[in-house]
Protein backbone atom coordinates (compact mmCIF):
# COMPACT_ATOMS: atom_id res chain seq x y z
CA UNK A 1 0.00 0.00 0.00
CA UNK A 2 1.70 3.44 -0.84
CA UNK A 3 1.15 6.05 1.72
CA UNK A 4 -0.08 9.63 0.12
CA UNK A 5 1.94 12.29 0.30
CA UNK A 6 -0.24 14.37 2.95
CA UNK A 7 0.16 11.69 5.61
CA UNK A 8 3.41 11.28 5.32
CA UNK A 9 3.97 14.65 5.57
CA UNK A 10 1.64 14.86 8.65
CA UNK A 11 3.28 11.92 10.51
CA UNK A 12 6.98 13.58 10.28
CA UNK A 13 5.45 16.35 11.54
CA UNK A 14 3.50 14.45 14.18
CA UNK A 15 7.25 12.80 15.35
CA UNK A 16 9.29 15.54 15.59
CA UNK A 17 6.43 17.78 17.43
CA UNK A 18 6.71 14.56 20.04
CA UNK A 19 10.24 14.74 19.71
CA UNK A 20 10.68 18.50 21.06
CA UNK A 21 7.39 17.27 23.67
CA UNK A 22 10.02 14.60 24.63
CA UNK A 23 13.04 16.65 24.87
CA UNK A 24 10.85 19.09 27.41
CA UNK A 25 9.66 16.33 29.76
CA UNK A 26 12.75 14.35 29.69
CA UNK A 27 14.93 17.70 30.90
CA UNK A 28 12.07 18.73 33.21
CA UNK A 29 12.32 15.38 35.14
CA UNK A 30 15.78 14.56 35.26
CA UNK A 31 16.16 18.56 36.51
CA UNK A 32 13.14 17.37 39.12
CA UNK A 33 15.02 13.96 40.16
CA UNK A 34 18.92 14.73 40.20
CA UNK A 35 21.06 16.13 43.21
CA UNK A 36 20.15 20.09 43.77
CA UNK A 37 23.53 21.57 44.82
CA UNK A 38 24.39 25.34 45.34
CA UNK A 39 27.11 26.89 43.54
CA UNK A 40 28.36 30.43 44.17
CA UNK A 41 27.66 33.17 41.13
CA UNK A 42 28.37 36.88 40.58
CA UNK A 43 27.61 39.05 37.43
CA UNK A 44 28.86 38.30 34.10
CA UNK A 45 29.85 41.69 33.41
CA UNK A 46 28.37 45.11 34.66
CA UNK A 47 29.45 47.24 31.99
CA UNK A 48 27.72 44.96 29.23
CA UNK A 49 25.47 46.86 27.15
CA UNK A 50 23.51 43.90 25.80
CA UNK A 51 20.84 42.77 28.23
CA UNK A 52 17.21 41.67 28.09
CA UNK A 53 14.66 39.43 29.39
CA UNK A 54 17.67 36.94 31.44
CA UNK A 55 19.69 37.45 33.77
CA UNK A 56 23.23 36.31 32.78
CA UNK A 57 25.59 35.39 35.69
CA UNK A 58 29.11 33.53 35.79
CA UNK A 59 29.91 30.64 37.92
CA UNK A 60 32.87 31.72 40.22
CA UNK A 61 34.45 31.71 43.20
CA UNK A 62 37.15 33.57 44.52
CA UNK A 63 40.20 32.00 46.77
CA UNK A 64 41.19 32.62 50.12
CA UNK A 65 45.03 34.43 49.34
CA UNK A 66 46.71 31.38 50.67
CA UNK A 67 44.64 28.77 49.08
CA UNK A 68 45.75 26.83 46.45
CA UNK A 69 44.19 26.45 43.03
CA UNK A 70 41.86 22.78 43.14
CA UNK A 71 43.81 20.16 41.32
CA UNK A 72 43.56 19.66 37.55
CA UNK A 73 42.27 23.79 36.99
CA UNK A 74 45.95 25.81 37.22
CA UNK A 75 46.20 25.43 33.56
CA UNK A 76 44.10 25.54 30.82
CA UNK A 77 42.44 21.96 29.98
CA UNK A 78 43.95 20.20 26.95
CA UNK A 79 40.59 18.96 26.35
CA UNK A 80 37.32 20.88 25.63
CA UNK A 81 34.69 18.65 27.80
CA UNK A 82 35.48 17.63 31.06
CA UNK A 83 34.52 16.19 34.41
CA UNK A 84 34.40 18.69 37.56
CA UNK A 85 34.26 17.44 41.21
CA UNK A 86 32.37 19.36 43.30
CA UNK A 87 32.26 18.70 47.47
CA UNK A 88 30.64 20.26 49.89
CA UNK A 89 30.94 23.32 51.94
CA UNK A 90 28.80 24.38 54.56
CA UNK A 91 25.53 24.81 52.67
CA UNK A 92 26.81 25.34 49.01
CA UNK A 93 29.58 22.96 47.30
CA UNK A 94 32.90 24.04 45.49
CA UNK A 95 35.13 23.01 43.24
CA UNK A 96 37.19 20.42 44.48
CA UNK A 97 38.96 19.74 41.03
CA UNK A 98 38.88 18.55 37.38
CA UNK A 99 39.89 15.83 34.96
CA UNK A 100 39.22 14.41 32.09
CA UNK A 101 37.66 11.09 32.80
CA UNK A 102 34.50 10.71 35.25
CA UNK A 103 36.31 8.61 37.16
CA UNK A 104 39.31 10.25 37.66
CA UNK A 105 36.96 13.46 38.94
CA UNK A 106 35.48 11.06 41.41
CA UNK A 107 38.45 10.21 43.15
CA UNK A 108 38.40 14.38 43.72
CA UNK A 109 35.35 14.72 45.21
CA UNK A 110 31.96 13.19 45.85
CA UNK A 111 29.71 14.27 42.96
CA UNK A 112 30.94 15.13 39.59
CA UNK A 113 29.57 17.31 36.54
CA UNK A 114 30.07 17.48 33.46
CA UNK A 115 31.85 21.02 32.74
CA UNK A 116 34.82 22.80 32.61
CA UNK A 117 36.98 24.38 35.69
CA UNK A 118 39.74 27.03 35.53
CA UNK A 119 41.54 28.63 38.63
CA UNK A 120 43.58 31.84 37.81
CA UNK A 121 45.48 34.70 39.53
CA UNK A 122 42.53 37.98 39.91
CA UNK A 123 45.79 40.12 41.05
CA UNK A 124 46.05 43.70 38.90
CA UNK A 125 49.20 45.85 38.06
CA UNK A 126 47.92 48.28 40.73
CA UNK A 127 48.29 45.34 43.37
CA UNK A 128 45.95 42.64 45.18
CA UNK A 129 46.14 39.20 44.74
CA UNK A 130 44.38 36.55 44.94
CA UNK A 131 42.77 33.71 42.79
CA UNK A 132 39.53 32.54 41.39
CA UNK A 133 37.97 29.78 40.41
CA UNK A 134 35.27 29.79 37.15
CA UNK A 135 33.01 27.09 36.05
CA UNK A 136 31.41 26.35 32.95
CA UNK A 137 28.79 23.82 32.59
CA UNK A 138 27.09 25.09 29.63
CA UNK A 139 24.73 27.83 30.69
CA UNK A 140 24.95 31.33 32.04
CA UNK A 141 21.69 32.38 31.65
CA UNK A 142 18.12 32.61 33.84
CA UNK A 143 15.46 33.63 31.39
CA UNK A 144 12.76 35.63 33.19
CA UNK A 145 10.30 38.63 32.03
CA UNK A 146 12.49 41.56 31.91
CA UNK A 147 11.53 43.98 34.63
CA UNK A 148 12.32 40.53 36.74
CA UNK A 149 15.35 39.91 34.53
CA UNK A 150 16.82 43.62 35.17
CA UNK A 151 15.60 43.66 38.99
CA UNK A 152 17.78 40.41 39.34
CA UNK A 153 21.00 42.01 37.37
CA UNK A 154 20.74 44.94 39.60
CA UNK A 155 20.84 42.83 42.69
CA UNK A 156 22.95 40.71 41.19
CA UNK A 157 25.76 43.42 40.61
CA UNK A 158 25.08 44.80 44.20
CA UNK A 159 25.13 41.17 46.00
CA UNK A 160 28.12 40.66 48.48
CA UNK A 161 30.85 38.19 47.42
CA UNK A 162 29.49 34.93 48.11
CA UNK A 163 25.73 36.58 48.37
CA UNK A 164 24.16 34.86 45.38
CA UNK A 165 24.01 31.39 44.42
CA UNK A 166 22.68 29.17 41.65
CA UNK A 167 20.62 25.70 42.57
CA UNK A 168 21.77 23.40 39.79
CA UNK A 169 20.44 19.73 39.70
CA UNK A 170 22.71 17.30 38.64
CA UNK A 171 21.12 14.42 37.05
CA UNK A 172 22.66 10.70 36.79
CA UNK A 173 24.14 11.20 33.16
CA UNK A 174 26.21 14.48 35.00
CA UNK A 175 24.70 16.89 33.06
CA UNK A 176 23.97 19.91 35.20
CA UNK A 177 20.19 21.61 34.88
CA UNK A 178 19.52 25.03 36.10
CA UNK A 179 16.85 25.00 38.92
CA UNK A 180 16.94 28.50 39.81
CA UNK A 181 18.97 31.59 41.96
CA UNK A 182 19.09 32.90 44.65
CA UNK A 183 20.14 36.48 45.11
CA UNK A 184 20.02 38.72 48.51
CA UNK A 185 18.48 35.80 50.09
CA UNK A 186 15.57 35.57 47.42
CA UNK A 187 15.33 32.63 46.21
CA UNK A 188 13.36 32.20 41.94
CA UNK A 189 12.77 28.56 40.83
CA UNK A 190 12.05 28.01 36.97
CA UNK A 191 8.84 26.68 36.57
CA UNK A 192 6.13 25.73 33.90
CA UNK A 193 4.48 28.84 33.96
CA UNK B 1 5.02 34.03 -20.17
CA UNK B 2 3.86 37.71 -21.14
CA UNK B 3 6.90 38.22 -22.94
CA UNK B 4 7.28 35.14 -24.49
CA UNK B 5 3.64 35.24 -25.62
CA UNK B 6 4.69 39.15 -26.67
CA UNK B 7 7.46 38.04 -28.66
CA UNK B 8 5.72 35.14 -30.24
CA UNK B 9 2.89 37.22 -31.95
CA UNK B 10 5.39 39.51 -33.22
CA UNK B 11 7.28 36.75 -34.79
CA UNK B 12 4.16 34.60 -35.90
CA UNK B 13 3.03 38.00 -37.59
CA UNK B 14 6.55 38.20 -39.76
CA UNK B 15 6.15 34.22 -40.61
CA UNK B 16 3.07 34.70 -41.86
CA UNK B 17 3.99 37.56 -43.86
CA UNK B 18 6.80 35.52 -45.07
CA UNK B 19 4.50 32.31 -45.65
CA UNK B 20 6.04 29.94 -43.40
CA UNK B 21 3.04 29.90 -41.29
CA UNK B 22 -0.70 29.38 -42.86
CA UNK B 23 -2.49 32.26 -41.09
CA UNK B 24 -5.02 30.03 -40.22
CA UNK B 25 -2.76 28.51 -37.59
CA UNK B 26 -2.27 31.59 -35.98
CA UNK B 27 -4.85 31.73 -33.29
CA UNK B 28 -4.31 27.92 -32.15
CA UNK B 29 -0.65 28.16 -31.31
CA UNK B 30 -1.37 31.49 -29.57
CA UNK B 31 -3.83 29.65 -27.97
CA UNK B 32 -1.46 26.43 -27.05
CA UNK B 33 0.98 29.23 -25.06
CA UNK B 34 -2.19 30.37 -23.13
CA UNK B 35 -1.79 33.89 -20.92
CA UNK B 36 -0.17 34.99 -18.23
CA UNK B 37 -1.50 34.73 -15.09
CA UNK B 38 -2.31 37.89 -13.14
CA UNK B 39 -3.63 38.96 -9.98
CA UNK B 40 -6.60 41.35 -9.75
CA UNK B 41 -6.57 44.49 -8.19
CA UNK B 42 -8.87 42.52 -5.22
CA UNK B 43 -6.70 39.38 -4.62
CA UNK B 44 -3.42 41.48 -4.49
CA UNK B 45 -4.89 43.77 -2.01
CA UNK B 46 -6.58 40.16 0.00
CA UNK B 47 -2.81 39.03 -0.13
CA UNK B 48 -1.23 42.33 1.36
CA UNK B 49 -4.07 42.23 4.14
CA UNK B 50 -3.38 38.79 5.43
CA UNK B 51 0.54 39.33 5.07
CA UNK B 52 -0.02 42.74 7.12
CA UNK B 53 -2.47 40.38 9.53
CA UNK B 54 0.20 37.97 9.93
CA UNK B 55 2.75 40.51 10.99
CA UNK B 56 0.52 42.13 13.12
CA UNK B 57 0.18 38.99 15.08
CA UNK B 58 3.89 38.65 15.52
CA UNK B 59 4.23 41.69 16.45
CA UNK B 60 1.38 41.61 19.41
CA UNK B 61 3.18 37.69 20.18
CA UNK B 62 6.62 39.57 20.54
CA UNK B 63 5.28 42.48 22.62
CA UNK B 64 3.65 40.16 25.19
CA UNK B 65 6.23 37.18 24.43
CA UNK B 66 7.75 37.60 28.52
CA UNK B 67 4.21 38.08 30.06
CA UNK B 68 3.10 34.57 28.40
CA UNK B 69 3.21 31.38 30.76
CA UNK B 70 6.56 29.68 29.45
CA UNK B 71 4.39 26.10 28.43
CA UNK B 72 1.70 28.38 26.68
CA UNK B 73 4.83 29.83 24.43
CA UNK B 74 5.94 26.47 23.90
CA UNK B 75 2.09 25.65 22.92
CA UNK B 76 2.37 28.53 20.10
CA UNK B 77 5.38 27.36 18.89
CA UNK B 78 4.15 24.06 18.41
CA UNK B 79 1.04 25.36 16.81
CA UNK B 80 3.13 27.38 14.09
CA UNK B 81 5.46 24.24 12.91
CA UNK B 82 2.15 21.68 12.83
CA UNK B 83 0.26 24.75 11.00
CA UNK B 84 2.71 25.11 8.58
CA UNK B 85 3.15 21.21 8.07
CA UNK B 86 -0.61 20.99 7.75
CA UNK B 87 -0.84 23.71 5.27
CA UNK B 88 1.60 21.42 3.40
CA UNK B 89 -0.17 18.29 4.04
CA UNK B 90 -3.15 20.11 2.90
CA UNK B 91 -1.73 22.12 -0.20
CA UNK B 92 0.21 18.55 -1.32
CA UNK B 93 -3.26 16.80 -1.29
CA UNK B 94 -4.96 19.32 -3.79
CA UNK B 95 -1.97 19.41 -5.72
CA UNK B 96 -0.11 22.49 -5.24
CA UNK B 97 3.46 21.76 -5.44
CA UNK B 98 4.85 25.30 -4.71
CA UNK B 99 2.26 25.89 -2.14
CA UNK B 100 3.81 22.44 -0.60
CA UNK B 101 7.12 23.29 -1.04
CA UNK B 102 7.12 26.48 0.30
CA UNK B 103 4.88 26.00 3.55
CA UNK B 104 7.04 22.58 3.88
CA UNK B 105 10.49 25.20 3.79
CA UNK B 106 8.55 27.22 6.95
CA UNK B 107 7.76 24.80 8.68
CA UNK B 108 11.50 23.29 8.85
CA UNK B 109 12.62 27.23 9.28
CA UNK B 110 9.94 26.92 12.52
CA UNK B 111 11.31 24.08 13.61
CA UNK B 112 14.96 24.70 13.87
CA UNK B 113 13.76 27.85 15.63
CA UNK B 114 11.55 25.79 17.86
CA UNK B 115 14.50 23.97 19.10
CA UNK B 116 16.36 27.28 20.17
CA UNK B 117 13.47 28.62 21.95
CA UNK B 118 12.49 25.61 23.33
CA UNK B 119 15.69 25.61 25.10
CA UNK B 120 15.12 29.85 25.67
CA UNK B 121 11.72 29.05 27.23
CA UNK B 122 12.57 26.10 29.57
CA UNK B 123 16.08 27.06 30.53
CA UNK B 124 17.56 23.91 28.66
CA UNK B 125 21.07 24.01 28.14
CA UNK B 126 22.42 23.00 24.93
CA UNK B 127 25.04 22.64 22.64
CA UNK B 128 24.50 25.08 19.76
CA UNK B 129 26.78 22.50 16.88
CA UNK B 130 23.70 19.96 18.47
CA UNK B 131 21.00 21.55 18.21
CA UNK B 132 21.75 22.75 14.60
CA UNK B 133 22.35 19.34 13.44
CA UNK B 134 18.66 18.41 15.08
CA UNK B 135 17.01 20.74 12.73
CA UNK B 136 19.17 19.67 9.80
CA UNK B 137 17.79 16.44 10.48
CA UNK B 138 14.63 17.31 11.15
CA UNK B 139 14.31 19.56 7.85
CA UNK B 140 15.48 16.32 5.67
CA UNK B 141 12.66 14.70 7.21
CA UNK B 142 10.17 16.66 6.23
CA UNK B 143 12.45 16.92 3.16
CA UNK B 144 11.77 13.76 2.60
CA UNK B 145 7.96 12.73 3.73
CA UNK B 146 7.31 15.11 0.91
CA UNK B 147 9.06 14.92 -1.35
CA UNK B 148 9.98 18.73 -1.21
CA UNK B 149 13.35 19.75 -2.17
CA UNK B 150 13.28 23.20 -0.51
CA UNK B 151 13.01 22.38 3.11
CA UNK B 152 16.10 19.79 1.57
CA UNK B 153 17.92 22.93 0.88
CA UNK B 154 17.21 24.46 4.51
CA UNK B 155 18.62 21.03 5.58
CA UNK B 156 21.73 21.75 3.88
CA UNK B 157 21.49 25.44 5.86
CA UNK B 158 21.30 23.83 9.15
CA UNK B 159 23.62 21.22 8.80
CA UNK B 160 26.47 24.05 7.18
CA UNK B 161 25.98 26.04 10.47
CA UNK B 162 26.47 23.24 12.49
CA UNK B 163 29.73 22.21 10.80
CA UNK B 164 31.30 25.74 11.22
CA UNK B 165 29.46 26.70 15.13
CA UNK B 166 31.24 25.99 18.12
CA UNK B 167 33.97 23.72 16.46
CA UNK B 168 36.85 24.93 17.54
CA UNK B 169 38.25 25.48 14.70
CA UNK B 170 41.91 27.36 15.44
CA UNK B 171 42.61 24.86 18.37
CA UNK B 172 44.46 23.06 15.60
CA UNK B 173 42.70 19.77 17.06
CA UNK B 174 42.18 16.79 14.49
CA UNK B 175 38.55 15.55 13.95
CA UNK B 176 36.43 14.40 11.97
CA UNK B 177 34.98 16.03 8.63
CA UNK B 178 32.09 18.23 9.00
CA UNK B 179 27.91 16.47 8.20
CA UNK B 180 28.23 18.52 4.77
CA UNK B 181 30.42 15.83 3.26
CA UNK B 182 27.85 13.35 3.40
CA UNK B 183 25.08 15.41 3.55
CA UNK B 184 26.00 17.71 0.34
CA UNK B 185 26.43 14.70 -2.20
CA UNK B 186 23.04 13.33 -0.70
CA UNK B 187 21.43 16.38 -1.67
CA UNK B 188 22.88 16.43 -5.39
CA UNK B 189 21.50 13.00 -5.45
CA UNK B 190 17.95 14.14 -4.05
CA UNK B 191 18.23 17.11 -6.78
CA UNK B 192 18.79 14.96 -9.81
CA UNK B 193 15.77 12.83 -8.46
CA UNK B 194 13.38 15.62 -7.65
CA UNK B 195 14.85 17.32 -10.70
CA UNK B 196 15.23 20.70 -8.46
CA UNK B 197 17.53 23.32 -9.87
CA UNK B 198 17.04 25.29 -6.57
CA UNK B 199 18.47 21.83 -4.48
CA UNK B 200 20.93 21.17 -7.21
CA UNK B 201 22.38 25.12 -6.23
CA UNK B 202 21.86 24.84 -2.81
CA UNK B 203 24.09 21.00 -2.68
CA UNK B 204 26.65 22.37 -5.53
CA UNK B 205 27.21 25.24 -3.27
CA UNK B 206 27.63 22.91 -0.32
CA UNK B 207 29.63 20.68 -1.88
CA UNK B 208 32.20 23.62 -1.95
CA UNK B 209 32.08 24.48 1.75
CA UNK B 210 32.10 20.73 2.88
CA UNK B 211 35.72 21.46 1.94
CA UNK B 212 36.33 23.67 4.78
CA UNK B 213 35.54 21.33 7.54
CA UNK B 214 38.18 19.05 5.71
CA UNK B 215 40.99 20.47 7.01
CA UNK B 216 39.79 19.39 10.50
CA UNK B 217 41.11 16.00 10.02
CA UNK B 218 44.71 17.21 9.21
CA UNK B 219 45.04 20.24 10.28
CA UNK B 220 48.54 21.08 10.33
CA UNK B 221 48.84 19.63 6.37
CA UNK B 222 45.54 19.88 4.43
CA UNK B 223 46.91 20.25 1.20
CA UNK B 224 46.51 17.04 0.48
CA UNK B 225 42.85 16.44 1.30
CA UNK B 226 41.82 20.06 -0.72
CA UNK B 227 43.82 18.22 -3.49
CA UNK B 228 41.40 15.01 -2.96
CA UNK B 229 38.67 17.23 -2.77
CA UNK B 230 39.69 18.94 -5.85
CA UNK B 231 39.67 15.65 -7.97
CA UNK B 232 36.65 14.52 -6.40
CA UNK B 233 34.90 17.35 -7.79
CA UNK B 234 36.34 17.91 -11.01
CA UNK B 235 35.37 14.00 -11.41
CA UNK B 236 31.57 15.08 -10.12
CA UNK B 237 31.60 17.87 -13.18
CA UNK B 238 32.73 16.23 -15.23
CA UNK B 239 29.99 13.57 -14.73
CA UNK B 240 27.57 16.23 -14.39
CA UNK B 241 29.05 17.77 -17.51
CA UNK B 242 28.11 14.27 -19.75
CA UNK B 243 24.60 14.20 -17.91
CA UNK B 244 22.78 17.41 -19.03
CA UNK B 245 20.60 16.04 -22.05
CA UNK B 246 19.10 14.31 -19.35
CA UNK B 247 18.18 16.82 -16.54
CA UNK B 248 19.57 20.04 -18.12
CA UNK B 249 18.93 22.19 -15.83
CA UNK B 250 20.95 20.50 -12.55
CA UNK B 251 23.20 18.99 -14.65
CA UNK B 252 24.70 22.31 -15.75
CA UNK B 253 23.50 23.69 -11.86
CA UNK B 254 25.93 21.27 -10.64
CA UNK B 255 28.58 21.37 -13.40
CA UNK B 256 29.21 25.08 -12.70
CA UNK B 257 29.61 24.67 -8.85
CA UNK B 258 31.71 21.59 -9.02
CA UNK B 259 33.56 23.40 -11.79
CA UNK B 260 34.04 26.46 -9.54
CA UNK B 261 34.75 23.59 -6.36
CA UNK B 262 37.47 21.78 -8.19
CA UNK B 263 39.41 25.00 -9.50
CA UNK B 264 39.41 26.85 -5.54
CA UNK B 265 40.16 23.53 -4.13
CA UNK B 266 42.97 22.79 -6.26
CA UNK B 267 44.17 27.12 -5.52
CA UNK B 268 43.74 26.38 -1.77
CA UNK B 269 46.28 22.83 -2.04
CA UNK B 270 49.09 25.43 -3.22
CA UNK B 271 49.02 27.28 0.04
CA UNK B 272 50.41 24.54 2.10
CA UNK B 273 53.86 23.01 2.32
CA UNK B 274 53.10 20.29 0.28
CA UNK B 275 52.10 21.68 -3.42
CA UNK B 276 54.13 25.02 -2.51
CA UNK B 277 56.01 26.66 -5.32
CA UNK B 278 56.24 27.29 -9.06
CA UNK B 279 54.84 24.45 -10.64
CA UNK B 280 51.52 24.27 -8.46
CA UNK B 281 50.96 28.15 -9.72
CA UNK B 282 51.98 27.00 -13.39
CA UNK B 283 49.37 23.83 -13.32
CA UNK B 284 46.71 25.77 -11.67
CA UNK B 285 46.94 28.13 -14.84
CA UNK B 286 47.25 25.36 -16.89
CA UNK B 287 44.20 23.72 -15.44
CA UNK B 288 42.35 27.21 -15.13
CA UNK B 289 42.86 27.74 -18.76
CA UNK B 290 41.49 23.98 -19.87
CA UNK B 291 38.33 25.07 -17.83
CA UNK B 292 37.82 28.26 -19.65
CA UNK B 293 37.52 26.74 -23.17
CA UNK B 294 35.81 23.78 -21.78
CA UNK B 295 32.88 26.69 -20.35
CA UNK B 296 33.44 28.15 -23.71
CA UNK B 297 32.48 25.22 -25.50
CA UNK B 298 29.62 24.37 -23.66
CA UNK B 299 28.34 27.97 -23.60
CA UNK B 300 28.48 27.84 -19.90
CA UNK B 301 28.89 31.06 -18.25
CA UNK B 302 29.56 29.93 -14.54
CA UNK B 303 32.06 27.70 -15.53
CA UNK B 304 33.98 29.44 -18.07
CA UNK B 305 33.29 32.86 -15.29
CA UNK B 306 35.24 30.00 -13.06
CA UNK B 307 37.89 29.56 -15.22
CA UNK B 308 38.40 33.01 -15.56
CA UNK B 309 38.12 33.74 -11.66
CA UNK B 310 40.86 31.12 -11.53
CA UNK B 311 43.41 31.97 -13.64
CA UNK B 312 43.50 35.75 -12.10
CA UNK B 313 44.04 33.96 -8.99
CA UNK B 314 46.93 31.53 -10.33
CA UNK B 315 48.40 33.82 -12.37
CA UNK B 316 48.74 36.63 -9.03
CA UNK B 317 50.08 33.21 -7.09
CA UNK B 318 52.31 32.79 -9.74
CA UNK B 319 54.16 36.05 -9.28
CA UNK B 320 54.13 35.95 -5.78
CA UNK B 321 56.16 32.93 -5.71
CA UNK B 322 58.71 34.09 -8.62
CA UNK B 323 59.62 37.13 -5.97
CA UNK B 324 58.35 39.38 -8.32
CA UNK B 325 61.27 38.95 -10.45
CA UNK B 326 60.53 40.73 -13.76
CA UNK B 327 62.55 38.84 -15.89
CA UNK B 328 61.55 35.00 -14.93
CA UNK B 329 57.71 36.45 -14.79
CA UNK B 330 58.15 37.50 -18.37
CA UNK B 331 59.69 33.96 -19.52
CA UNK B 332 56.93 31.81 -17.58
CA UNK B 333 53.99 33.82 -18.86
CA UNK B 334 55.69 33.98 -22.52
CA UNK B 335 56.08 29.98 -22.57
CA UNK B 336 52.62 30.30 -20.68
CA UNK B 337 51.44 32.14 -23.91
CA UNK B 338 53.32 29.84 -26.50
CA UNK B 339 51.90 26.68 -24.97
CA UNK B 340 48.03 28.15 -24.65
CA UNK B 341 48.84 29.39 -28.77
CA UNK B 342 49.83 26.10 -29.57
CA UNK B 343 47.17 24.32 -27.86
CA UNK B 344 44.51 26.76 -29.66
CA UNK B 345 46.34 26.13 -33.13
CA UNK B 346 46.11 22.45 -32.98
CA UNK B 347 42.85 22.59 -31.94
CA UNK B 348 41.84 25.01 -35.06
CA UNK B 349 43.44 22.36 -37.59
CA UNK B 350 41.87 19.42 -35.67
CA UNK B 351 38.26 21.32 -36.24
CA UNK B 352 39.29 21.83 -39.84
CA UNK B 353 40.49 18.96 -40.94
Amino acid sequence: MRIGLPVRIMAAAVLLALGLVGLVVREGVARAHGQEVLLPIEAYDPRSLLSGHYLQFQFRETLAADAACPPGTETPPPFRRGWVALAPAGARYRVAGMAERREAARRLGPLVVRGLATCADTGTPLGGRGKAVELNLGFNRFHADQAHAEAMSKALIQAPAGGALAAISVGRDGKARLKGVVIGGTRTDLDWF
Amino acid sequence: MAGYRSRLEKDLDGWIARGLVPAVSREPILADVGEARRLDAATTLAILGALLAGVAVIAFVAANWSAIPRVVRFGLILAAFLGASGGAAWASGREKPVTTHVLLAVAALVFGAAIGLTGQIFDIAGDARTALRGAGLAAALLALAGRSPWPAAVALLFIGLGDVTGGGWFLGETRWPGWLVWAAPAGALLAWRWRSTALAHAAGLASIVAGFSLSAMHPHRPEGLFMAMAAVLAVLALGARSRRETAEAQASALYGWWAWGALIWFGAAGFGEAFRGVPHSVAWMAVSAAVVVLGRTDRHAAVTAAGIVALFAAGARLLFNLGVGLMTSAAVFGACAVAALVVAFVLKRARTA
